[in-house]
């Protein structure tokens, strides 16, 4: 088993941190340039090996199943189940961690490792992917190219001599590249790792995964050709009553995904409960029972079903068939997903979307003849419908639907459906399929839906009304001390805001305003000014030039903490008006607030 | 201090090759995986493209054998190797329909339709569809879409046999006055041609205008004036129209080129023998007013006997039945006036009276075929007169 570096080695300080400082000084901006340059080089090298899984996954499936997988022909039973026990036996001995779909592996090497993914893990993502695939498994290739260009990143950056930080950096961007060749849609690839993998939007890294997922697409693109991943019909919609048809599609979606999820979640764990000998012979066993599937009359459930998806497309299944097709790729995906046989599940994902969509589409066609939309419109958007519920990313879904048909009047029925599909696997499957499998696999990695939803915070929300005394720093410090007194209640510890004649304010307390009171004045103002040449001073003279840091109420709540050591109570002002008090917050106010949170 | 910059220099320059050096490599590599990725995917494309060209002849053959079933697999494998190939999907789409599987043929080709909706072949194919569904103005839409479509090679052939194939729908489906404009459009640009002209004049048959039929068949009299084929239809033509003597002319001479081209040629119909039979009978039977006064009067007779015990049987047959029915009194009482038993000298000098006994002669013709049925023999042939009474016009 290799040894993947924990949060605490990356933590530790290494003989790598002297160098790095070192080159830091010697060229401080080198690894900004460095960084771009590099993820143009990663996502070049992603789209190559892309390129490459895609080609390996086509050639072993003419290899096994030959070139034209029919029903009843013998092959389908044994080489899923054959290419099963050989998957099993070399993510046992040779390739541990190529388990999975490689979503929630890149995560981990984001949040764990330090983002990184041993050479070994990314030769045996792509080879056992591609047997599994090939062969038949009911899988994608998205999910593990994904996760082939964050190795890819992961191995570069190491091998250029990247800092700790931007190391972990690389992993999101090459998982960026390796899902927008994969996929074919540059766009839709950058938003579902920020939306999955990175959890929030980040300036530092956007522009290195623009630029890595547009090198690797121009790559994958200069192979297999601009054309779109799936050959989209004319989509139009000319009668807004068919909305009503696109909602049937999304309550349909959002059930549909539920049950996907539902069984993946009690399917995987009962499987990887069992004993180690029985896991070797889950992926054979999956495989035969997929194959099985295929055998006797639904080939189309094999392999990632790209064609079947895009004759769903070009309406040339009717809905019963279609209704079949989703609930036995749902079935299929399930058994090899489970089984641990390395594969992603975004290709599933699709296909389920896309038939449940040409289904409704279909029947509406059947039974409403009069409304326009073509059956591939709704295939469409049944694919970013399961995509929206099932893989939780709704803006990624709407956008991959927009960027892979290139038609925006397709928008309101794609953000209508996944809305709806969105909130129903929401309410009835709280926690997402991929955050289950986290779990799953003891690991606690942060939810991006979570990240997404969280409502950060501001002073504004915890600031309160001005009940400490409020002095002028025009005043003298006599003036303030004696006007102090009309405060019964207050003590050497009550503090004081003071509001300055530059428009700033300075808190203080009590006893600090009596010290100065005590304290000469040679030493409150600069030493080379002569005792006998000053004359009264004000209280704000007296203070010295130091001020409370301005806050504005829409600063985050956090913005405040670290003032707190100097200062007892801060000061919130106006934005419109310098210096004008809005309120105060209290360290205790703060806490209090995130509290209630 | 000097040691101190001397060290930062050669650290600087140590780091810029070292950078320069990782470039290099990353380059390097780069370009290598490029050139291997590059000769994988050139065989990867090649061998693909065999399998495509395999599988769709495969389809091919299948599809002329007449095995849709079989043909549809191989061309949908076909199209897994090449994506988007139009000939495959055209071929798919086809087998398809050739399947029985009208529904997914029909949704198969508006699918390429959206992207070529001007292409004639795929016009014409959902025309064939839509027709089959019974969507006939979807069905004539495309028709017409394929008539001004796009076509591969001789467009204007196909582009005239779409519109023929267009006015048999309208024809079947008793649009006949869109149908006679389509014949007569395809006609105006048509050639010269023999077949083509028959086919046309047979057209402008169905579609309910003789007239132009006739035209037609004239048109290929002039140029081929011993057709058997022509000759007979124009024959026929003509002794519908009551044109007795030119129908005879006419099927006599279908009949002696039927004759004089042998054995192996096949034998003329029996309607047009028996038509030409009909038409000197007619000719024999009628009274027509460019005869000599006297052959006039004599067939007039001649018919008014023939007329008479038309009335007389059926009149004993109905009386049989049922009692006399009105529409025969009323002409019983005509038959036993006078004037219906006028000797030969008193229709001589009365020419009115030979033209009221012809009335007569129609009137029972055409009663008696309303109340006994369709009459036979010479009663059969006046009745034909009584329809088209021009003939006896010089």
């Amino acid at each position: 088993m290799e040894k993947l570096p924990t949060m605490a080695e990356r933590k530790s300080p290494g003989p790598n941190a002297t160098s790095e400082e070192m080159i830091a000084r010697i060229a401080p901006g080198r690894e900004e340039r460095v960084f771009l340059l590099l993820s143009i080089f990663i996502g070049v090298i992603s789209g190559l090996l892309v390129v490459s899984f895609r080609m390996a996954i086509a050639w072993l499936s003419v290899l096994l199943l030959g070139s034209s997988p029919n029903p009843h022909q013998p092959r389908l039973l044994i080489v899923p189940a054959i290419a099963g026990m050989v998957i099993a036996l070399l993510s046992r001995y040779v390739f541990p961690n190529v388990r999975g779909s490689g979503i929630n592996q890149t995560k981990a090497a984001l949040y764990i490792h330090n983002g990184y993914i041993s050479f070994r893990t990314v030769i045996g993502k792509f080879l056992l992917s591609a047997l599994a695939i090939g062969s038949g498994h009911s899988l994608g290739p998205e999910d593990p190219s994904l996760q082939i260009g964050a190795g890819v990143a992961s191995l570069i950056s190491r091998r250029v001599g990247m800092s700790k930080e931007k190391l972990r950096i690389f992993a999101p961007i090459g998982a960026a590249a390796g899902l927008a060749a994969a996929f074919n849609a540059p766009i839709s690839a950058i938003l579902f790792v920020i939306e999955e993998v990175i959890g929030q939007w980040s300036a530092a890294v956007l522009g290195s995964i623009v630029l890595s997922a547009i090198s690797s697409v121009v790559v994958a693109r200069s192979f297999w050709g601009a054309e779109p991943m799936f050959r989209i019909p004319a989509v139009t919609l000319r009668d807004s009553r068919e909305l009503l048809a696109y909602a049937v599609l999304g309550v349909v979606g959002g059930f549909a995904s539920l049950i996907f999820a539902k069984s993946l979640s009690y399917l995987r764990p009962k499987l990887r409960s069992q004993p180690q000998w029985s896991q070797l012979f889950q992926p054979a066993l999956a495989g035969l029972l997929v194959g099985g599937i295929g055998y006797f009359g639904l080939t189309q459930v094999m392999g990632a079903g790209y064609e079947a998806m895009d004759q769903a497309m070009h309406a040339q299944f009717v809905w019963q068939m279609l209704l079949l097709l989703a609930l036995f790729k749902i079935i299929a995906t399930t058994l090899s997903f489970s089984s641990g046989t390395p594969g992603g599940m975004f290709a599933p994902t699709l296909f389920v979307g896309a038939m449940l969509g040409a289904a409704v589409g279909s029947f509406e066609k059947l039974y409403f003849p009069h409304l326009t939309g073509s059956i591939g419109s709704y295939a469409l958007v049944g694919m970013g419908v399961l995509f929206a519920a099932f893989l939780r990313a709704p803006l990624t879904s709407v956008f991959m639907v927009m960027e892979v048909s290139g038609n925006y009047s397709i928008v309101l029925p794609v953000i209508l459906a996944n809305t709806i599909a969105y909130l129903i696997s929401r309410v009835l499957q709280p926690v997402p399929i991929l955050e289950q499998f986290t779990h799953q696999d003891g690991l606690d990695l942060p939810s991006m839906e979570e990240q997404r939803e969280e409502s950060n915070l501001h002073l504004e929300d915890a600031i309160q009304p001005v009940t400490v005394p409020v002095l002028q720093g025009s005043d003298t410090l006599e003036d303030a001390l004696k006007a102090l007194t009309q405060y019964p209640d207050a003590n050497a510890d009550t503090a004081v805001l003071i509001h300055c004649s530059d428009g700033l304010w300075y808190t203080a307390r009590r006893e600090e305003l009596e010290a100065l009171d005590y304290k000469p004045l040679s030493e409150t103002i600069a030493p080379t000014v002569s005792h006998i040449d000053v004359p009264v001073r004000t209280l704000a003279e007296r203070l010295g030039p130091e001020r409370t840091p301005v806050l504005f109420p829409d600063l985050p709540l956090s913005s405040a903490l670290p003032h707190f050591q100097r200062w007892p109570l801060l000061p919130i002002t106006n934005r419109a008006m310098r210096g004008s008090l809005e309120g105060v917050v209290s360290l205790q106010d703060v806490l209090n607030r995130y509290q209630r949170h | 201090m000097t040691l101190e910059t001397d060290d930062y220099s050669s650290m600087k320059r140590r780091l810029i090759l070292r950078d320069t050096l990782t470039f290099l490599s990353l380059t390097l590599i780069t370009v290598v995986l490029f050139a291997i990725t590059l000769f994988l995917f050139r065989s990867f494309a090649a061998h693909r493209e065999q399998l495509a060209q395999r599988w769709s002849d495969r389809g091919q053959a299948a599809l002329q054998s007449g095995h849709p079933d079989q043909a549809i697999v191989a061309l949908r494998t076909a199209l897994s190797y090449a994506p988007g190939e139009r000939s495959y999907e055209l071929l798919l789409a086809q087998a398809l329909g050739d399947a029985g599987r009208y529904e997914e043929s029909y949704n198969y080709f508006l699918v390429l339709w959206e992207t070529q909706p001007g292409d004639g072949f795929i016009n014409l194919s959902l025309a064939r569809l839509a027709a089959r569904k019974n969507d006939i103005q979807a069905a004539v839409n495309y028709y017409r879409a394929s008539i001004y479509g796009t076509w591969e090679g001789d467009g204007t052939v196909r582009r005239r046999e779409v519109r023929l194939e267009l006015t048999r729908h309208l024809i079947a489906h008793h649009d006949l006055s869109s149908a006679r404009t389509e014949i007569l459009i395809a006609g105006g640009n048509a050639p010269d041609d023999l077949p083509l002209n028959l086919t046309l004049a047979a057209l402008l048959e169905q579609a309910d205008a003789p007239r132009d039929a006739l035209h037609y068949y004239q048109k290929i009299l002039l140029q081929h004036p011993k057709d058997e084929a022509a000759l007979a239809a124009a024959g026929r033509l003509e002794y519908e129209s009551g044109n007795f003597e030119e129908a005879r002319r006419l099927l006599e001479q279908a009949i002696r080129e039927n004759e004089t081209a042998g054995s192996s040629h096949e034998e003329i119909a029996p309607d047009i023998r028996l038509m030409f039979d009909h038409s000197e009978r007619i000719l024999a039977l009628a009274p027509s007013n460019k005869l000599p006064p006297v052959e006039r009067v004599n067939r007039i007779l001649k018919a008014r006997d023939i007329a008479k015990k038309r009335f007389s049987s059926c009149n004993a047959q109905v009386s049989a039945a049922s009692g006399l029915a009105s529409p025969l009194q009323n002409l019983g009482s005509k038959w036993t006036d006078k004037e219906a038993a006028l000797s030969r000298a008193a229709l001589l000098k009365d020419p009115p009276e030979q033209d009221a006994t012809m009335k007569l002669i129609f009137d029972t013709e055409a009663q008696t075929e309303k109340i006994c049925g369709a009459p036979t023999g010479d009663d059969a042939l006046l009745l034909l007169l009584a329809k088209y009474p021009k003939a006896m016009e010089p």
